[in-house]
């Protein structure tokens, strides 16, 4: 059968200039439009160009937008605000995601509904869910305000989005109600690859709940909790929609994460230079967060 | 045997509750719509509206361009699909077959351009498509979207390419097929069902953008997606919260739908390039 041993998958060595000319439409494309716009970024940060205009000439080459980010007490302050939501929306979205995903993972009448549901969230676009909670906080007749009062909370009706800290809570509300469903759905994959047989044997040597818990089944999620970490953190890190719709980086820049501010200076007041260099400066916190991901992966979960 | 009647009632107790105060924002979202506005400004709140105004769907529709957005959404949507599954489907299955020069940096590469910010790729973008014209014109989305979503297909492909035997494609080349033949007669319809969540997926990516709509269509409003619509309502002078919230379920139905075909295959979806 001579054209089963011209290309023959089975075997290891099979480079073919088909697998090359499959390949081509894909590498054509990324380099077009995400290979060559990262080029274009990199260099318009080393640039004082205030609008974008590429049919121009290319400005002199200058550190100045780096030299002005690093003096800027702004861009300090939003690396602070990106860190205190990555960290606590990580954080909520674990607790969360991690208990419903326990909590459901029981066998019980009504358990499929039960997943459907615990992950329902997931399945709201990110401006959608703005809506839903800027109502729900709403100063004057929102429910959030109307329930602090009835349990004896607070006295006075709060105006979430006019004071920095509420705005800053209400931001981490919506982010992790939209983001433990990710969570929950992947710890859910994970709870299953665990053989029942550990548990059989636990039980057999008189393990208590809590104790298979901590000793079987979290041991076993380490490798998924990794990896749901990082890709959480990296939502956070990145996200614009919500912050965007919800405070628009207000009140105060009390929620102007670094997206926030790359997005701000680049399209509020056209300072497309030293909004690249921001921009940069993020580039190179995604992959290194992502290339540590992908050395940390276990071979196959 | 009386311990586990309890254990098993604390179980139900603890998942209704859970999941009521979930799903409890999607609720008051239904109610809200449904609600009379003068109604939303009364407390104590009612929890459900005494006359629900089921007409409120065709009067949001009559009264917004709320179909125009919701045609735009879905044009980029399958726009940006259908370009990026060509694409994705023969590079991923290249990548999974193949052992091609590269190809392992490029799939490093890729799995990288999952982890980029929409707000740093969208600069550069925009300074290229107005070189070409292409700002306030629907193509300006889907390539800003292809952008988004060829990550995400290229990986979830390979992996489904990679659960499908090789000897497939053995048995067809021994009946005469040629490699390009084998692939698209005995793998693609193989893999129908992986190719079809793939695309609800980032159909999905896509219908949830707004960070590019709202740079490239700000100003041409007869092309403005669903999302861009929804804050340009939310904006308004008096926030009228019940037609808001009426536009949102009609924008928010069809990630729903999908979401309620696709949870099976979600998992595999969202673990897609997680791993190597």
């Amino acid at each position: 059968m001579p054209r089963s041993a011209f290309l023959d998958l089975a075997r290891p060595s099979r480079r073919h200039w088909l697998g090359y000319l499959l390949l081509a439409p894909a590498v054509l494309l990324i380099a077009l439009i995400i290979v060559y716009p990262l080029f274009v970024s990199v260099d318009l940060s080393f640039q004082n160009v205030n609008i974008a205009r590429l049919d121009q000439p290319r400005r002199p080459f200058t550190t100045a937008n780096y030299e002005r980010l690093f003096a800027s007490e702004d861009f300090w302050n939003a690396c602070w605000v990106t860190f205190k939501l990555v960290t606590i929306v990580s954080f909520f979205c674990f607790l969360l995601g991690l208990g419903t995903a326990l909590l459901v993972n029981n066998r019980f009448k009504g358990q499929a509904l039960a997943r459907l549901l615990v992950a329902l969230p997931w399945a709201i676009p990110e401006v959608i869910a703005v809506v839903i909670f800027a109502w729900l906080f709403d100063s004057s007749f929102g429910l959030m305000n109307w329930l602090f009062i009835k349990v004896g909370l607070v006295d006075q009706t709060i105006n979430w989005f006019s004071s920095p800290d509420a705005a800053f809570a209400v931001v981490c509300t919506v982010m992790v109600w939209k983001g433990y469903p990710f969570v929950s759905i992947m710890m859910l994959a994970g709870l299953q690859s665990i053989p029942e047989d550990f548990y059989n044997a636990a039980k057999v040597d008189g393990a208590r709940a809590w104790q298979r818990l901590i000793h079987i089944t979290i041991p076993s999620l380490m490798p998924v909790i990794g990896v749901t970490l990082v890709l959480v953190m990296l939502w956070v890190f990145r996200d614009f929609s919500i912050i965007y719709v919800l405070t628009g980086g207000g009140p105060l820049k009390a929620t102007q994460s670094l997206s926030i501010m790359t997005y701000e200076q680049a399209f509020g007041f056209f300072k497309m230079g030293y909004a690249s260099a921001i921009g940069v400066i993020t580039l190179i916190v995604c992959v290194i967060a992502s290339r540590l991901m992908i050395a940390r992966a276990p071979d196959n979960i | 045997m009386k311990r586990k009647t309890t254990r098993h009632a604390l179980l139900y107790a603890g998942v209704v509750l859970t999941c009521a105060i979930l799903v409890f924002p999607i609720y008051w979202l239904v109610v809200t719509a449904l609600s009379e506005p003068s109604l939303l400004r009364q407390l104590p709140p009612s929890f459900w509206p005494s006359e629900p105004r089921w007409g409120v769907f065709g009067q949001i529709m009559a009264e917004k361009p709320i179909l125009l957005w919701l045609g735009n959404s879905a044009l980029a949507a399958i726009g940006a699909v259908s370009l990026s599954m060509v694409v994705s489907v023969l590079a991923g299955y290249s990548l999974s077959r193949f052992r091609v020069r590269g190809g392992q940096s490029l799939g490093l590469f890729i799995l990288t351009a999952k982890m980029l910010p929409a707000t740093l790729l969208v600069i550069p973008l925009f300074g290229i498509f107005r070189n070409l014209e292409l700002i306030g014109s629907l193509w300006s989305i889907i390539l800003a979207h292809a952008t988004l979503i060829i990550p995400f297909t290229t990986w979830m492909l390979k992996g489904y390419f990679d659960t499908i035997p090789r000897e497939l494609e053995h048995a067809a080349m021994v009946d005469g097929c040629s490699p390009l033949g084998a692939m698209v007669r005995v793998i693609l319809p193989v893999s129908a069902p992986g190719l079809a969540a793939t695309a609800l997926y980032g159909f999905v990516l896509s219908w949830s953008d707004y960070a590019y709509a709202r740079t490239f269509l700000t100003n041409a409003q007869g092309n403005w997606t669903a999302n861009l619509g929804i804050t340009t309502m939310k904006g308004e002078y008096i926030s009228n919260w019940s037609d808001i919230s009426a536009a949102s379920i009609l924008v928010a139905l069809p990630i729903l739908a999908i979401y309620l075909v696709l949870e099976r295959y979600l998992v595999g979806g969202l673990t897609a390039g997680a791993e190597k």
